[in-house]
Formats: C-alpha cells, sequence, structure tokens
C-alpha cells in the first residue's frame, strides 16, 4: 500500500469523522478518549493496518501505523502516553505470544475495549533493568508472583500487563508474562509527581497465580523481549510523539507576542533533526535491518528536542507557566522527564560509546 | 563517473576520490576531479555527486573549488566562474580557483572578500557545504575517537572515563541528526529544507570542533595534529552562505510570518 495514498485517505476520513476530544482534560478522561478513538479506528479499520492478519490485522508495512499515530495524535484526538503503549505491546504481544494468546487480546487492545501496562522498572531496578527483582516461582501449570513495580504508566485503566519477573539469575533469567490485571494479590497506587497527573504507578504483587500458558516467550527470554520492544518504542511511537511535539510548536508561534527568531528557528530545528532522523530509522526498519543500538540517536535527540521546546514556551510565553493553570505548565513539567523514561539520556550515551563508538569497555 | 552507477562502481569511485583527496588539494585537486569527471557527474547525476565529493573533502581535510561548480551548474552561469557568494557578516567573498601568496583566511582557504555581488539561489551549494560540513565533523570525530583509545593516563585509556565518552558520544548524535537532515527527501521548500541542512551540519561541525578539541587535549592543539585543519575548515565553512546561527535565526523568522511549523518530510 502506498503510504503517501494511506495517509491522504486518512486525512479525509478524519475531516469526515468528528473525534474531537470532550471536555474531560483529566488522566481518566485521556484514557476514555483514547479508547473511544481506537475504537473509532478500528471500526472504520484505520487501525487494523499494519498489523499482521493472524493478530486481527489487515496487514502492510507498520509505517501504515505511525502515519495514523501522526494524525491522530498530532490533530489532538488522542494523547500520546495511552497511545504509546498500545505501539509498543500489541508487537511484543505478536512476537512473543502463544498464537492463539496473541489472536485473542491483540484486537481487544486494538479497538479500544482494553488499555495495557507494561511492568518493567522497579523500586531497585532503573536504569540497571536487569537487576531486576520481582520473583515467578512455578507450582505446577501456574506461577506465583511476588514483587513490587514502579513507573508502570496507566496501571490503574489497565486490564492486562505485560511483566518481567525473575526466574533464575542473570540477563538469561528475567521471564516475561502477560498477567491480568484484576488477578487476586495485585494492587495498584498511583504515585503524585511533579506535573500533576497520576500516570505512574507502583504495583504490588502478593502470591499473584498467572498460568503458565500466559508465558511470553520461554523461561529466559524476558530480556530480550525488553531489548526487542526498543525498535517499535523508537519508530512508529516516536513519530506520534514527534507529531504531538510539531502540534505544540504550532501553538507556541500562534499564542506568542515574543519576537525571538532565534530561540524558535533552534526549536524548530532540532524537530526538523528530529524527525528526518525518525523517518530514516522506520525506512531502514521497513527495509528489513534490524534496529538496535542505533536508535539510541533518536532517543537523545527526541529528549533534547522536546526539552527544547519546552524551555523555549517558557521564554516565549513569559509567566504562562508559572502564572496560570494551563497545559504549558504541565506539559513543560512532564518534559523535564523526557531524558529520565525509556532509559535515560546517560544510558543513551552509554550504548552509543560502547556500541556505536567501538570506544570499550568503562 | 557515469550515472546510475550500481554500489560496487560507487564504493570503487569513492575509493578512488578518497586516495585522490589525500594526496591532492586546491589547484591540483580540481585538476585531478576534472580528469575524474566532475563537471558531467555534476549535471547529469548531482544527487550522487555532490555528497560524495564534499561529504570526502570535508573526511579527507583537503580542498577544491567545486562550489563555484554547484553554483554556476544551479544558476546557468559559465563554467571555470567564480561567481561571489555571501559571507556571513553581510560580506562577499569569492572562490578562486587559484592559489596566492599572502592569503590571510583561516586555514588557507582560497577565498577572497568582494566588494559585493548578488542574491541568486544557493540551496544546492548550501546542502553541498553541509555535506563538507558532515565530513569534517566525521573526521574530527575520528581522530578524537583514536585519540581516546590510545591515550593512557591513570593507568587506562581515557576512552574509559565516562566524561570523554559522552562528549563523544553527543558529537555522534549531532552528526547523524545533521546527515539525516541531508539524506531525507524534502517534500515542498527546497530552500528552507537547505537552510536547515547548512544549519543543522554547522551546528554538528561546532560541536564536533568543541568536543572533539576537548577530548584531544593538549595535542589537538599543537599545529603537528590534523585537528586544527578540520576545525579551522569548519569555521570557515560554517560562515559561508549564512551561519547555523544566522539560518537558524532566519528560520524562526519565516515560522512566526506563516504563523507554523511546516513539516518538510513525511514518511
Amino acid at each position: 500500500m502506498n503510504v503517501s495514498e494511506f495517509h491522504a485517505d486518512l486525512r479525509a476520513w478524519l475531516d469526515e469523522n468528528d473525534l474531537t476530544p470532550g471536555p474531560d482534560h483529566s488522566l481518566e478522561g485521556h484514557v476514555q478518549q483514547f479508547g473511544r478513538v481506537c475504537a473509532a479506528l478500528y471500526e472504520a479499520d484505520w487501525m487494523r493496518y499494519g498489523w499482521p492478519v493472524a493478530a486481527g490485522g489487515l496487514g502492510g508495512p507498520a509505517m501504515l501505523r505511525a502515519v495514523v499515530g501522526e494524525e491522530v495524535v498530532g490533530r489532538g484526538l488522542a494523547e500520546p502516553g495511552p497511545y504509546s503503549m498500545l505501539e509498543v505491546l500489541a508487537p511484543t504481544m505478536i512476537d512473543y505470544a502463544p498464537p492463539e494468546l496473541a489472536a485473542e487480546m491483540v484486537p481487544r487492545l486494538l479497538s479500544g475495549r482494553e488499555q495495557w501496562c507494561q511492568g518493567f522498572s522497579e523500586p531497585g531496578s532503573g536504569s540497571d533493568l536487569a537487576s531486576l527483582s520481582t520473583r515467578a516461582t512455578p507450582d505446577g501449570d501456574n506461577w506465583i508472583i511476588n514483587g513490587q513495580k514502579v513507573w508502570t504508566s496507566f496501571a490503574q485503566y489497565s486490564t492486562r500487563c505485560v511483566l518481567l519477573t525473575r526466574t533464575a539469575p542473570g540477563h538469561d533469567g528475567i521471564t516475561a508474562f502477560f498477567v491480568d490485571m484484576d488477578a487476586p494479590g495485585i494492587t495498584v497506587r498511583p504515585l503524585r509527581t511533579m506535573h500533576g497527573v497520576d500516570e505512574f504507578c507502583e504495583v504490588y504483587f502478593d502470591d499473584v497465580v498467572v498460568p503458565a500458558e500466559r508465558m511470553l516467550g520461554r523461561p529466559g527470554d524476558g530480556w530480550r523481549l525488553a531489548m526487542d520492544l526498543l525498535p517499535f518504542e523508537r519508530s512508529t511511537c516516536f513519530w506520534q510523539r514527534i507529531a504531538y511535539l510539531y502540534s505544540r510548536l504550532d501553538r507556541l508561534i500562534a499564542e506568542t507576542t515574543a519576537v525571538d527568531d532565534a530561540a524558535l528557528g533552534e526549536a524548530y530545528l532540532a524537530l526538523h533533526t528530529l524527525r528526518c532522523r525518525s523517518r530514516a530509522t522506520q525506512h531502514r526498519l521497513a527495509g528489513g535491518t534490524r534496529l538496535g543500538p542505533d536508535t539510541s540517536i533518536d532517543k537523545v535527540l527526541l529528549a533534547t528536542a522536546e526539552q527544547k521546546l519546552f524551555d523555549t514556551a517558557r521564554d516565549l510565553l513569559p509567566g504562562t507557566i508559572e502564572l496560570d493553570e494551563s497545559s504549558w505548565r504541565t506539559e513543560f513539567l512532564y518534559s523535564r522527564a523526557a531524558t529520565i523514561y525509556g532509559g535515560t539520556s546517560e544510558i543513551q550515551r552509554n550504548i552509543i560509546a560502547r556500541r556505536l563508538l567501538d570506544l570499550g569497555k568503562e | 563517473m557515469t550515472t546510475a552507477m550500481d554500489a560496487a562502481s560507487i564504493a570503487l569511485l569513492e575509493e578512488t576520490l578518497r586516495k585522490t583527496m589525500a594526496t591532492t588539494s586546491g589547484a591540483e585537486l580540481d585538476g585531478a576531479l576534472a580528469e575524474l569527471g566532475w563537471v558531467e557527474m555534476l549535471s547529469e547525476d548531482p544527487d550522487l555527486a555532490i555528497p560524495l565529493v564534499f561529504r570526502l573533502l570535508g573526511e579527507t581535510g583537503s580542498h577544491a573549488s567545486v562550489l563555484n561548480d554547484v553554483i554556476l551548474e544551479t544558476i546557468g552561469g559559465l563554467p571555470g566562474g567564480t561567481p561571489p557568494m555571501p559571507y556571513t557578516g553581510g560580506s562577499w567573498v569569492i572562490w578562486e580557483r587559484s592559489e596566492r601568496d599572502g592569503n590571510p583566511v583561516l586555514g588557507g582557504l582560497p577565498l577572497r572578500e568582494v566588494p559585493g555581488g548578488e542574491l541568486m539561489r544557493v540551496g544546492e551549494a548550501r546542502r553541498a557545504l553541509a555535506w563538507w560540513l558532515v565530513g569534517s565533523a566525521r573526521a574530527m570525530l575520528a581522530l578524537a575517537r583514536q585519540h581516546a583509545l590510545d591515550r593512557v593516563q591513570f593507568g587506562k585509556p581515557i576512552a574509559a572515563f565516562q566524561a570523554v565518552r559522552h562528549r563523544l558520544a553527543e558529537t555522534l548524535v549531532a552528526i547523524e541528526g545533521a546527515e539525516a537532515t541531508l539524506t531525507a527527501p524534502a517534500v515542498g521548500s527546497p530552500d528552507l529544507s537547505s537552510m536547515l541542512a547548512k544549519a543543522a551540519a554547522g551546528k554538528a561541525a561546532l560541536t564536533a570542533a568543541k568536543h572533539c578539541q576537548q577530548v584531544l587535549g593538549g595535542v589537538g592543539f599543537t599545529a603537528e595534529h590534523d585537528l586544527h585543519r578540520h576545525i579551522e575548515r569548519v569555521l570557515v565553512l560554517d560562515g559561508l552562505l549564512g551561519t547555523a546561527r544566522e539560518l537558524t535565526r532566519r528560520v524562526g523568522g519565516g515560522l512566526r510570518a506563516r504563523r507554523s511549523a511546516p513539516r518538510l518530510v513525511q514518511l
């Protein structure tokens, strides 16, 4: 399928079908709106392109999904946060879940009937993810899970969790499960954060029973699953975040009365550079290249551009962030996390130094 | 040089060019490039010729007056001419096709200030300079990387220190970002995308100069080490047809005028 024709058809459809969000700007409202948008787009097939037929999709290249994400997020129909979970977790399920499980579950996610979350980070395992200690122990046909996750986005709205657990020592001892969030023994506590949106949660697991057929891959495949997820996070998923950032730059240009062409130009140059890089990355992926440490460059460019954009907004809309309770404040504050989540900028630079520049060990 | 070359012939051509540039520079290199068919290649396959030749000028640290040819090709000027080009600060320069004694230009590029010139389309020339800057930045990164691996202090290569590693990583990020602006097919305004490409490349080259100079420490400050040649080169090339700073500001003015940020590349 021709990507630009698909894009044009999608634009035309979105012009005809109004999915503008309602007045509820709470986090719950955002999650509901995303579900509404997914349902409509799934019904009209847009949400099914770029996903394999075996998982309820209509096939075609992953770039079609990126185009849908760009339009949905760029038009402000849905927030990039909840959307990113779909983009990251559906491919993981397709690649690692037993085929019948993926066929049953993925359509629920794509059609907006469910929201899923990703249980990776732990209080003691942030940058050093491989040190995670949430334990899964075999018990007949089940596994029993005990431990604690943190920074689990949207856990309070999620029906399922892609969870990393420890089943043996070392990188090879990490095992992933697809866990029902209503299973007995799971407690979710949203974290209060500086931007005032309780997106991130702590999730506690006390003797949670998970059937063995809910294992993703085989025992010990968890680390590979986590690494394989990065190319999705940093291709189709980044493309929608870039669309979001462009929409905020448009808004800034419209709202500012300050005349500071250098600052506007710099923010735009950072976004343009990022967009060009992301385009190249997605074309490499489409051409069959296996994405790896090279996507650390995309991550650094994204985090840098996002903070530059919101720093510029603070400069060119003087007082707005400090004196008004507007979305500029929330989004400015959230942008402070861009160099932290999804692998800190320091970790990305370590990877670039070691794997791309071949500088040897630290 | 012919059009529609396959990958193997392009690799061979690149090797030939690289070797030629490693041993010749200036008017002598102009002659060698002419023999290799530079002018024909420029008119028949500019999308191959410009990135290849200009990137290699940067990587090898050599120079030739080929920017003239790119501009003449764009404006339909007579071969062999030296059209005045805008330089930062409102001045104009020509890129002379022969060397002269007493050239005061930093790093010895044969530029000469002239009283004025005519405004002309320089999009393609900006892209060419951007490729040159990216090539120079890669050359600086290669020098600094090697030094970091070779230089031992406190009993280990300085490449083992995170502060050093992160500077080099930042340099690579800047270079790869700039190169992406050059390889992405632009939809819409070619002038705007070439301004952005030169701004990104100029910025990347200045970033490389700063970080690589620091990583190379004292030896990078000596005349015998090659680093200073690349640093001088990028300082001069950044100023030609607009510095990264000037172009960025001009782009920002354009955004205010049109009241939105154009999405210049699509999937």
